[in-house]
């Protein structure tokens, strides 16, 4: 785990001018997943969720093995080191 | 030019015959330790803006000037035409925002004083500040039909700032005769809301497919072709008969042949090649442009929508304003409440960097448009958006798109995330 974090670590910051951080990507996730979660949202909270859970997720969206109607369109315009950024995000908030 | 520091500005002597001009206030040391940012507009942008500095920086004080006491959201007020939503439903207040320490002014600005750095209100009170947030919204250009004027608009509704104009179209279809037609023309590339038109035929065809089966939407188009086209024209076939003699809906591009003049006794309109198109109710959707108070203020050009740099939201003519939301010109993000959304945090974040005297992190935005063609038939187009080496905006390739699943199961799930995005967003936005 440790040695796959590094790894992560050491491709964002040697790809840091190609590279978004994962803040500035996650911000726009709250638009549609809410904070503070409506009882009745069809769309889900991402309150509460581990960091490889939702990096796997996300995973799964971009790579088309996980049926989806929006999210596989979404997942694709960002670097798998980018979606762990976003991941590591998501899951401190 | 414009990006100086905070930092650097108060080292010129700039700064110094403003805290003269102002009555020689303690400009310095109150902005030094306790920066303000006035937020002109309480849309989807300007909301949100104001409450993601507070979120970024609870030492910013921020202000949000803005007339209406509530606001009703143009989002989903498509919605009304199909007996889905009531104006009530989609209008919102500010107390969320206040709930984060924003200061709430009910006023309109009416002049922007750039060099003081400060905005003058109807009131006639002046209010200063280090950064400015602009989130006007659009305006109308009135004079690009012949016969057609601001005034007409009463009887004519554009129905594009949701609202009163809303409910009179809605009045207006309601009262078409059983074998009438409404003519909706949709107004020329840039305007706000990509989809709207079309959203807009698919709900009034919901209803009047079930209260007046014989009348008829023609939308008159200057365009060769609309967002999501394809999907809109699937839907549209598969419940409204499109392409069949009884069809709810037609859609014609006139953009050999523009409309060139309005008959307003006749509710007749007729294009540059002498076609004639007479409806019941004319919903006039005209040409649009930044709104008014970010065009006298200078921050428009030629095109009428407001440069921006992408970085900072900054504005290209004018320094330390920033404009977002459909008054700037974000091409190729389209004007929508979710792409407001997404520039308001690119926005809040740029001046929460420049006030900390920090870098500018590289931005990145997202836009979603759902639209429902039936009450339980959506769909949507997405795309991200980033800086390209040329500091402008360019979509993110190999990602992106419109609906790809049209089996009934997924647009079924489409519509229900239609609704839920809408209400996720606005409380993203004002809560």
């Amino acid at each position: 785990m440790k040695r796959w974090l590094l790894m992560v670590l050491s491709l964002t910051s040697f790809n840091s001018h190609a590279e978004l951080s994962g803040e500035n990507i996650a911000l726009n996730c709250f638009n549609c997943h809410n904070r503070k979660p409506a009882a009745n949202s069809a769309i889900p909270s991402l309150n509460g969720y581990s960091r490889q859970r939702l990096q796997q997720a996300m995973l799964d969206f971009k790579y088309d093995k996980t049926n989806a109607t929006l999210m596989p369109r979404i997942a694709k315009a960002y670097s798998d080191s980018e979606i762990s950024a976003v991941a590591a995000y998501l899951s401190q908030q | 030019m414009t990006r100086l520091s905070r930092r650097d500005f108060l080292k010129t002597g700039a700064v110094s015959s403003v805290a003269l001009l102002n009555g020689c206030q303690p400009l310095f040391g109150k902005a030094a330790s306790k920066a303000h940012v006035v937020v002109v507009g309480g849309g989807f942008g300007g909301a949100t803006a104001a409450k993601y500095i507070r979120y970024f920086d609870p030492n910013i004080r921020v202000t949000l000037i803005e007339p209406k006491a509530k606001y009703i959201t143009c989002p989903a007020s498509n919605w009304l035409f199909a007996g889905l939503a009531t104006l009530d439903q989609l209008s919102v207040d500010y107390q969320g925002l206040k709930n984060y320490g924003i200061e709430v002014i009910s006023d309109t600005v009416i002049q922007i004083n750039s060099k003081q750095r400060s905005v003058t209100l109807s009131s006639q009170q002046s209010i200063s500040y280090d950064r400015l947030v602009l989130s006007p919204g659009i305006d109308f250009r009135w004079d690009t039909l012949h016969g057609f004027n601001q005034e007409l608009s009463q009887r004519f509704p554009h129905a594009w700032q949701a609202g009163p104009q809303t409910e009179l179209l809605n009045q207006q279809l309601q009262a078409m005769p059983d074998n009438g037609t409404l003519l909706i023309c949709a107004p020329p590339d840039p305007y706000r809301c990509p989809p709207g038109p079309y959203e807009r035929a698919s709900m009034m065809a919901f209803w009047l497919k079930q209260h007046k089966p014989r009348t008829k939407i023609i939308i008159l188009d200057p365009k060769r072709s609309f967002s999501k086209q394809a999907l809109f024209e699937a839907g549209w076939k598969q419940h409204y008969g499109y392409g069949s003699p009884n069809s709810l809906i037609e859609w014609v591009s006139l953009a050999d042949n523009p409309l060139v003049s309005l008959d307003a006794e006749r509710k007749t309109l007729t294009t540059e090649f002498g076609d004639h198109f007479r409806g019941d109710v004319l919903n006039i959707i005209p040409p649009q442009t930044a709104g008014k108070i970010a065009i006298d203020s200078g921050l428009g050009n030629s095109s009428g929508w407001c440069p921006i740099q992408p970085m900072s939201a900054e504005s290209s003519l004018l320094p330390f304003i920033h404009v977002i939301g459909d008054a700037g010109h974000y091409s190729p993000i389209p004007k929508s409440a979710f792409a407001a959304n997404s520039e308001a945090k690119v926005c809040a974040l740029a001046i929460v960097n420049l006030l900390n005297q920090q870098a500018i992190s590289t931005p990145n935005w997202l836009n979603t448009c759902y639209s429902l063609i039936t009450p339980e038939h959506g769909i949507s187009i997405t795309n991200g958006y980033q800086v390209n080496a040329e500091n402008g905006i360019t979509a993110i390739k190999s990602a992106g798109g419109v609906s790809q699943k049209t089996d009934p199961a997924s647009l079924a799930l489409e519509a229900v995330y239609t609704q839920s995005a809408y209400y996720n967003l606005r409380s993203d936005c004002f809560d």
